[in-house]
């Protein structure tokens, strides 16, 4: 499967002429990644990261932590083609993570005389989904932490494949925007959707390694006698186990001055019913609307809703998880000369559609988040931030713990980005 | 094809800028037999307002003009942007692309015999010289789209673009029949033009009025401010 994608890499990268450049074997190397130090008072349970109904990435009470270490390397040829490579390392409640999270070759064509370009990356990439990190190393801009939707997207949604894009720019058209298309095919995304049904949404900055594997809460259909009994301890999202291709179709309109406006549909197309080594296949498909607007007086609104299913079964074909999950977030952002300012509402559930026996992966919660940053030097970023979490999860009454649940965090902060 | 210039000081930088604008400012020559016809062209909009950097050149009808307005056209990326979004110099002339910003640009025209890729790293400066034809040159940056610069190649020494009262001034060194042309990209007339035939046998001022209000011109902004954004 592997052997496909960089065949139709190689075909869209030679075929648009990379070896034609004058210089084209012409290397510039450059790095840039962001350090985030993080002073914390969290309000809530022990932490999703750590197998716990926590929606925030530390446990409750104050620490101080290393939020994210991140960096990217780029290897970058004139003749279009490039090599990147992003890590990331975490000390949270002293717990010390440091791995890949993305690692891929792009290629970037030249417009055409009618504006069309073609961009192709092999590899392992985040599908384009999030609007909200796109900072260095995935970082989020203007937020700590990222919304529901896209915490979830860092923690489960990544895949080894290969994304075609084609871009139409209007300024060749003398039209006010530029369209585009994407399609990525993909393989090792099989069990996306089991940290998602199994803890809920969760805010934070916390991203998944290529490598690394969650632990899960604890809920009575693990137990012995009970139909989860054979699930690993540990959520491995990154794996293939049906050699079956997934896809993410794109389509984005930018509308010059304004803002964009980009649908998407997600589709891992896993084979539901397949076990290995304790990791199922989950199929996992949500569609997702994302836009970004430029409002009167320097305000920015953006705004994305995710919407989609999960389903993972028994080897004989028999529902075990069967689930449906929303999540949508508004926030409005302005600057005012170093100061920024950011405000974010979401709103998410999960509907359990399923029966199973000691698995309730019902959930409906509300979120606010407030940031306010200070940019003290151009690379020097200080900010403070709180964000409220009130959700109903009846899974944690597997753990005594109470099934409404408003948890705080207040986070100051000093990035370094370069 | 591109000629990589060695890195400048600040000295010889300043030499150079004042050699540039010393050959800019003396674009009309004078070296003909003629007496000189100082033509002064006034550009106004749909409105009868002036207006600024707009390209005007002055080609001769039914007679020849041997002499080359020779200048190397400098066209800088500073703060990712086109400095100047509007330049234009003769067929011929070198183009030099210089780099002021601390990261690399991808600067390149899709569009006909013009047609040019050049990756240009940080304070680096590439001197183009093989542009083959005259006419319009819309440049890119393959790295930032919202970059937008365009460039008009004319085949006369008689051009310039107008100040901010509209004016522009042109030493002919010839009197006779002339084409007075008023090119923008953003001009909403057939191949972004209008002119008019002059006779010319003394110096004289001619108005220039666009009939249709121009398209608007590009910010060349992104429209996210954050500094660190992933380009890759």
């Amino acid at each position: 499967m592997q052997k496909l994608f960089i065949l139709i890499f190689l075909y869209t990268s030679a075929g648009l002429s990379v070896f034609n450049h004058a210089n084209a074997f012409e290397v510039e190397t450059v790095f840039h990644g962001v350090l985030d130090v993080r002073a914390t008072s969290t309000d809530s349970l022990t932490s999703y990261t750590q197998g716990g109904y926590g929606k925030f990435a530390l446990d409750n009470g104050e620490t101080l932590s290393l939020a994210q270490a991140g960096g990217e390397a780029s290897l970058i040829w004139d003749n279009g083609i490039s090599a990147h490579v992003v890590a990331n390392a975490y000390n949270n409640d002293n717990n010390f993570d440091i791995g890949i999270t993305e690692a891929y070759l792009k290629y970037t064509g030249l417009p055409n005389e009618s504006g069309y370009r073609w961009q192709s990356k092999l590899g392992i990439f985040y599908p384009r989904i999030s609007l909200e990190n796109n900072a260095y190393a995935w970082a989020s801009k203007n937020t700590l932490n990222s919304s529901s939707m896209n915490t979830w997207i860092g923690e489960e949604v990544r895949v080894l494949g290969n994304e075609l894009t084609l871009t139409r720019l209007g300024k060749f058209n003398k039209n006010a925007f530029d369209v585009s298309f994407s399609l990525s095919t993909f393989v090792n995304n099989d069990p996306s959707g089991s940290l998602l049904s199994w803890h809920g949404w969760t805010i934070s900055n916390r991203q998944t390694l290529w490598t690394e594997r969650i632990k899960l809460p604890a809920f009575r259909a693990r137990m012995e006698g009970y139909d989860l009994y054979t699930q690993a301890s540990k959520s491995d999202p990154f794996i293939e186990l049906d050699d079956r291709v997934g896809a993410h179709l794109r389509a984005e309109v930018k509308f010059h001055k304004k803002g964009a406006l980009s649908a998407g549909y997600y589709n891992n197309n896993a084979k539901p019913y397949i076990v290995e080594y304790g990791q199922y296949g989950w199929k996992t498909r949500f569609t997702h609307i994302d836009l970004r607007w430029l409002l009167p007086k320097g305000f920015v609104l953006t705004s994305q809703v995710l919407h989609g299913d999960t389903l993972m079964q028994s080897p004989n074909k028999q529902d075990v998880v069967n689930n449906d999950y929303t999540s949508g977030y508004m926030a409005i952002t302005k600057r005012v000369k170093a100061h920024r300012f950011t405000a974010r509402v979401e709103k998410f559930n999960v509907k359990d559609n399923d029966t199973t026996l000691g698995d309730n992966n019902t959930e409906r919660g509300k979120a606010a988040t407030l940031n306010y940053t200070y940019r003290l030097s151009k690379p020097w970023f200080i900010s403070s931030e709180f964000t409220w979490i009130d959700s109903y999860r009846p899974a944690r009454m597997y753990t005594n713990n109470p099934i409404d649940l408003t948890e705080r965090q207040l986070t100051l902060a000093a990035r370094y980005f370069y | 094809m591109f000629t990589k210039l060695p890195t400048l000081t600040l000295y010889q930088l300043k030499s150079v800028i004042l050699l540039l604008l010393v050959s800019v400012s003396s674009h009309a020559y004078n070296n003909d037999t003629n007496s000189s016809n100082s033509l002064s062209i006034n550009v106004l909009n749909v409105n009868s307002q002036p207006l600024e950097n707009m390209v005007v050149y002055v080609e001769p009808v039914g007679h020849t003009i041997t002499h080359k307005n020779v200048a190397t056209l400098e066209i800088g990326q500073q703060n990712k942007s086109f400095m100047p979004y509007i330049s234009v110099t003769q067929l011929g002339n070198e183009v030099a692309f210089n780099n002021k910003d601390n990261i690399t640009h991808h600067i390149y025209s899709p569009v006909g015999k013009s047609k040019f890729s050049i990756k240009i790293r940080s304070g680096q400066t590439l001197v183009k010289n093989n542009f083959q034809q005259a006419g319009e040159v819309s440049m890119g940056c393959n790295i930032h789209d919202w970059m937008s610069g365009y460039m008009l190649i004319v085949d006369t020494p008689f051009f310039a673009k107008s100040d901010k009262n509209g004016q522009v001034e042109i030493e002919l060194n010839k009197s006779g029949q002339y084409k007075v042309v008023v090119w923008h990209p953003q001009m909403n007339e057939a191949n972004n033009r209008m002119s008019k035939v002059i006779n010319v046998n003394d110096s004289m001022s001619i108005t220039m009025q666009l009939l249709n209000p121009m398209d608007e011109i590009p910010t060349q902004k992104n429209e996210d401010d954050f500094d660190f954004l992933s380009d890759y």
